[in-house]
């Protein structure tokens, strides 16, 4: 086996900043190095590397028995998972795309989801890979998957939005003895403006737990992934206007963090929840839900969104800026909403 | 074949007819809706592999064979009887349904959904024991027609293109012909696996079969796919009378140690029954169970008391995160 190490997880070793591709890698390496029990499996994750190289150089180190190049067969594959998750392993699958978990969606709702309930036992397993529109991909490379899955209880969800919570994340996701989906924005792999210097040291970020990404007073806005990147600078926008946004990254979508979001309501009494998904059933419909069951009193104003539009994701590039929500979108309805 | 696994197989086999008899007669309120045909051609393939009760063992789904091969894997029909009438006691406190559970102590593992899908998840189990080294290997039934989902494909494909140590069985339909079994031929061909087709033969040989099979599995040499012939092409008494003749000439048994079998089986089914009608039903609080390991799940705050001086019914929902 190779004791050379692929590029994409050094970054941190060599003190030099990561993307959050690099910082998915490196929690993999990292977890598969720590606990004999992780493994990897996926369509061409192995000689291959993966589509976007995620686990390039991970088959001359952990072999082919923990990367296992998998038929083009996600059901087949998430089941098997299931099986090795039983019996004491820690699979990590890999779906090329996010759009290509649908065929796994019985294994995981009917089988994996409900195991601990049945009395099956847990079962830990992570099914990590891209989500996302931007890149031009069309309707089947560039979904978001989250709420085909928020209604399955059973599950978790998470999406991060930095290198250092990606990597956190998915390290506390693979250690977690329930089911995650792991979903990461494409865009944000290889994003210039989204490289950090990750802590040397092993550390994980809790599942379950949003963190302020920029505190203010006069709204509150609660996004996830690519999203928070774009309501920063939505945020920005405003400032200029002298309104002060506060920005909460969700990190976990499932189990969501009530408590977080009413904490910061309390405070500046309007909400705009900004998602990249599309509008209808997507998560802003169940926060404003849980908003209106107990914060309602605090409220200042309509609880607003701000979404792609319910379409599937179209191929042409003009379409798909006009179909994805915008920093525009953002400061217009953060502007109503200050005005309310 | 062992001593002990003959007489476990006669003590089995014995259980398992009584069993099926009984859950024949049981009212139609009481009897379970998932099938209960016991096969003791499957009560053999399941002995065939090798149990513990250290989770250390063989992995079996019963499937629609379940409780024969439960049985073989120390499930006891009082057991069976609470999980089918989804008694308080059952195995999985009555949340799930179906004819088998999961002890994955005993090698149990249930499932009562989709056809096809444990054949998946018994590739991964099978994949886990040979990534481990271990002398372990995978078992599941499943319905004859699981060979028309893209499910059992899929599971069928991993596990041959791993090599997975599972074997899977497939159990017959009520009916079919001999274009079944070229079928099921071609299938086992497609995937570069062997296949074992049953139907009468003694169970003696059944047995031999299937432990060779486990053998090469665990050699690394991979998946078996095993065919019954359907019940109306069998006499299936007379194989279990042809095996307990077998037992008598080759043992060093007399007709007294079948009939204390045979009476200690027939005491485990009839305890069984006697006892069912006895065992309390679920608790409701069962229905809120943990469906994660770490994030309890909450009652419908119109089922809580109420704080409110005007008895407005409930209380404000709490801020703990529930089921989702």
């Amino acid at each position: 086996m190779s004791t050379d190490l692929p590029a994409q997880v050094t970054r941190t070793r060599e003190g030099r900043p990561a993307t959050v591709l690099e910082a998915i890698a490196e929690a993999l390496w990292e977890e598969m190095e720590r606990d004999e029990r992780v493994f990897l499996l996926g369509e061409d994750i192995g000689a291959y590397g993966g589509a976007f190289k995620v686990t390039r150089g991970f088959i001359d180190r952990f072999g082919p028995a923990r990367v296992i190049d998998t038929p083009i067969s996600e059901g087949g594959f998430t089941g098997a998972a299931a099986g090795a998750a039983h019996m004491g392993l820690r699979p990590v699958v890999e779906m090329q795309f996010m759009d290509f978990i649908s065929p796994a969606y019985d294994v995981l709702t009917n089988y994996i989801a409900t195991s601990l309930y049945r009395g099956a036992g847990p079962l830990p397993l992570v099914v990590r890979g891209p989500v996302g529109g931007g890149n031009r991909g069309g309707p089947f490379h560039s979904q978001n998957v989250e709420m085909a899955f928020f209604h399955t209880p059973g599950l978790k969800i998470v999406y991060p939005s930095t290198p250092r919570d990606a990597k956190g994340l998915l390290k506390s996701a693979i250690r977690d003895d329930n089911p995650v989906i792991f979903e990461e924005h494409k865009g944000l792999y290889r994003a210039p403006y989204c490289r950090e210097l990750l802590p040397r040291d092993d550390y994980a970020i809790p599942l379950g737990k949003a963190r302020t990404a920029l505190e203010g007073e006069d709204l509150t806005i609660v996004t996830y992934g690519l999203m928070v990147h774009r309501s920063l600078e939505a945020a920005a926008e405003l400032a200029k206007d002298r309104i002060r946004a506060e920005v909460i990254d969700l990190r976990t979508l499932l189990p969501l963090d009530e408590d977080a979001i009413v904490a910061s309501l309390q405070k500046t009494g309007k909400l705009l929840v900004v998602h990249e998904d599309t509008r209808t059933g997507g998560i802003a419909g169940e926060i404003a839900m849980r908003v209106n069951e107990r914060a309602f009193e605090w409220l200042d104003g309509p609880i607003l969104r701000v979404t792609a539009i319910d379409a599937p994701v179209p191929f042409s590039g003009e379409l798909e800026d006009y179909f994805l929500p915008s920093v525009a979108d953002v400061v217009t309805a953060g502007r109503y909403l200050f005005r309310y | 074949m062992s001593g002990d696994a003959v007489e476990d197989l006669l003590y089995q086999g014995f259980q398992g007819r009584l069993l099926e008899e009984s859950l024949r007669r049981m009212p139609p309120s009481r009897r379970p809706r998932a099938a209960t045909s016991i096969d003791v051609r499957a009560i053999v393939i399941a002995r065939a592999m090798r149990q513990t009760v250290d989770g250390r063992g063989d992995l079996c789904c019963p499937g629609p064979m379940s409780p024969g091969p439960a049985l073989a894997f120390g499930a006891t029909p009082l057991e069976f009887l609470r999980h089918v009438t989804r008694k308080g006691t059952s195995p999985a406190s009555a949340r799930a349904g179906g004819t088998s559970w999961t002890d994955l102590r005993r090698g149990l593992i249930g499932w009562d959904g989709a056809r096809g899908t444990m054949t998946q998840v018994l590739a991964g189990a099978a994949l886990a024991f040979a990534q481990r080294g271990q002398d372990r290997a995978a078992l599941v039934f499943e319905r004859r027609s699981a060979i028309e989902t893209g499910a059992w494909h899929e599971g069928m494909n991993f596990a041959a293109a791993q090599r997975a140590p599972v074997i899977v069985v497939l159990a017959p339909p009520p009916r079919r012909g001999r274009r079944d079994r070229a079928e099921i031929e071609g299938v086992a061909r497609g995937y570069g696996v062997g296949l074992l087709w049953f139907g009468g033969e003694p169970l003696i040989d059944v047995f031999e079969s299937v432990a060779g099979a486990r053998r090469r599995a665990v050699a690394g040499e991979g998946p078996s796919l095993i065919a019954l012939a359907p019940r109306t092409d069998v006499d299936l008494q007379a194989s279990l009378d042809a095996f307990t003749e077998w037992a008598l000439a080759e043992g060093d048994r007399t007709g007294g140690d079948l009939e204390s079998i045979e009476r200690a089986a027939a005491a485990g089914v009839d305890h069984a029954l006697g006892r069912i009608g006895k065992e309390p039903d679920p608790d409701p609080e069962e229905a809120l169970a943990a469906v994660r390991t770490d994030t309890p799940s909450i009652r419908p705050w119109t089922r809580m008391k109420s704080p409110r001086p005007d008895g407005l019914a409930g209380t404000a929902p709490s801020g703990a995160s529930g089921v989702h």
